[in-house]
């Protein structure tokens, strides 16, 4: 067996092994993603795509954006240290505690766009 | 591939099909759950259903549009300067209807029956509601422009504010403009339909004939307003290359002034500029137009052109107005947290049409609008009541004209002691801007025109 047949298999493996989270993830979103949250998180949706899944490499994805990550870029969107057209205004208008709400939603979603669901919602 | 995988993967397809189940269930069951009806397909009615159909599977909701061959508004102008082909507007219905399960009529809705809480279309249809929710637009006040009709404005001064055959009928008249042709630009009075867009298409369109090749375009914007929202970046660009004039007592919109050290950086011009913008202050405010002469009168004198963009004073649809829906202002009184109608009770009217201050009537608003209605609605048809605090948000990127020079206005909203209520952050660009800040913001506008689209009109990128 070649090392790259190897590797196939393993993030095969690994893939699958993952796949139980997606299915797990309603029961855990539910905790995620209070309705205090989506009021939030929805607002950045008309930039950053329905549920933060952005096309093109212009404007970020959210959609499982670390959390730690979300915070950070927040804050230094805020303090300026972090260049920016509109997060500056947008994060400065926005409490501690609603950033930290967002960032949950936003990091409990799966980074890798979630298996299609035939079609249908 | 190992046992263990197998085994794995047998789990999997299981965990699979217990999950579709639910999934199916609840669609059945939405025969006999809530029933919402949503009347307009623009922005605020798309968005709106889209939404409820994602938080809210159970509910049913059927959308009511006029327009098959609809066209988004928003970004229109581009078309006008060929930045896009006028095919880019066209919007599908289809991810409404297939994949979030949307009902869809095409008729018109010619009453509202709010005792017995029933929509009719002219079609004769009749459908039954919990909850309704208007989206409808905006209609044009031509009469209160003397010299001004619709038929004008369908066929020699095209307003073009509702995409459509106007729009096509001003891209070609630009596109026809004689070298060093004068073009006359009159916004409606506030509150209209997206604050910065008459100002946008101004800078387009002398941009357009720079890059023609005319030395000496003429754009005049005639104005009953004093001050637009990104004006305060507008005119800093249009004195740095169209060779604009601070226009006499100007306080922008924010009320953020040019301090007297900026002031002083600005250029002072003693020729005609390429663009200029009189404001009401100034006597922009138009008193009348003569289509045969193509003039237009104003308090500051009469202006001939070869291209006259008026757009006359807006209010809200035509549905809104005929059901009583608005007050004396032309637009519709809402509960700020619910966007609930002052007028009738389980009616909610979103987007224009929504007397929302100081939210702007853009698509940005009636998008968050139109979520933050959906997760209020799901609230009150579980018997949950009506959800508080509030967020809602807007953003607007907008073309000063300049190639790669944009700008952008952003607001955060929420509610306080039954008014919206806007954040005290400076929601614009600083003084002294970058040209790369300014390019960033183009290249964000471009992309934010996708990813709107597609969080307004269609199913994620994913499925």
């Amino acid at each position: 067996m070649t090392n790259r047949a190897t590797l196939r298999i393993l993030v095969a493996a690994l893939g699958m092994l993952c796949l139980p989270n997606a299915f797990a993830a309603p029961n855990e979103s539910q905790d995620a993603r209070p309705t205090a949250a989506i009021m939030l998180a929805q607002t950045c949706a008309g930039c950053h795509g329905t549920e933060g899944y952005t096309r093109g490499d212009a404007l970020m994805p959210l959609a499982g954006l670390p959390r730690a990550q979300f915070i950070r870029a927040m804050e230094k969107f805020a303090d300026g240290t972090r260049e920016s057209t509109v997060m500056g205004s947008i994060s400065r208008n926005l409490s501690a505690k609603e950033i930290e709400l967002m960032a949950n939603y936003f990091a409990s979603f799966p980074e890798n766009p979630p298996i299609a669901k035939g079609g249908k919602l | 591939m190992s046992a263990m995988n197998r085994r794995q993967f047998l789990k999997i397809s299981s965990a699979a099909a217990a999950a579709a189940t639910p999934l199916m269930a609840a669609k059945k069951a939405s025969a006999a759950a809530a029933h919402v009806v949503v009347v307009g397909g623009g922005v605020g009615g798309a968005t709106f259903a889209k939404y409820l159909r994602m938080y809210d599977p159970g509910t049913q909701v059927t959308l009511v549009q006029n327009e098959k061959d609809y066209q988004r508004r928003y970004g229109s102008s581009e078309v006008i300067v060929n930045h896009i082909a006028d095919s880019a507007l066209n919007i599908s219905y289809d991810d409404l209807k297939n994949y979030y399960g949307v009902e869809f009529v095409f008729d018109t809705v010619t009453g509202i029956d709010f005792d017995k809480r029933q929509v009719r279309t002219q079609g004769g249809t009749t459908l039954n509601y919990d909850r309704v929710v208007l989206s409808p637009g905006i209609t044009f006040d031509y009469s209160a422009v003397p010299g001004m009709t619709e038929e004008l404005a369908d066929t020699k001064i095209p307003h073009a504010w509702n995409a459509g055959p106007q729009l096509k009928l001003l891209r070609d008249q630009v596109n026809k403009l004689p070298i060093d042709g004068k073009v006359i630009i009159v916004p409606p009075p506030a509150p209209f339909r997206c604050p910065p867009g008459p100002y946008e298409r101004a800078g387009l369109i002398t941009q357009w004939m720079l890059e023609r090749g005319d030395k000496n375009p003429s754009v005049t914007i005639l104005d009953v307003n004093n001050n637009f929202p990104g004006d305060y970046n507008m005119v800093h660009l249009w004195n740095r290359f169209f060779g604009m004039n601070v226009p006499k007592d100007f306080t922008p919109f924010t009320q953020i002034k040019y301090t007297p050290e900026q002031l002083a950086t600005l250029k002072t011009y003693d020729k005609p500029a390429k663009l200029q913008w009189i404001p009401g202050n100034q006597g922009g405010r138009v008193l009348k137009v003569d289509a045969d002469t193509m003039t237009v009168e104003a308090e500051a004198g009469k202006f001939q052109a070869d291209l006259i963009n008026l757009i006359p004073p807006l209010k809200a649809g035509k549905i809104a107005l005929d059901l009583g829906l608005a007050d004396a202002s032309g637009w519709c009184p809402v509960d700020p947290t619910t966007f609930e109608s002052k007028m009738h009770p389980f009616v909610h009217v979103i987007g224009d049409s929504s007397l929302a201050d100081p939210m702007p009537k853009s698509g940005y608003s009636a998008n968050n609008q139109a979520k933050m209605v959906a997760l209020q609605i799901k609230s009150l048809l579980a018997g949950n009541g009506v959800i508080e605090p509030i967020e809602m948000q807007n953003t607007c990127y907008v073309a000063a004209g300049p190639k790669n020079f944009s700008i952008f206005v952003t607001e955060f909203f929420r509610e306080k002691d039954g008014k919206i209520i806007e954040g005290d952050q400076p929601p614009l660009l600083p003084f002294n801007a970058s040209d790369e800040a300014y390019r960033l913001c183009r290249v964000y506008e471009e992309s934010w025109i996708e990813n709107f689209t597609h969080d307004t009109f269609y199913k994620p990128y994913w499925a």
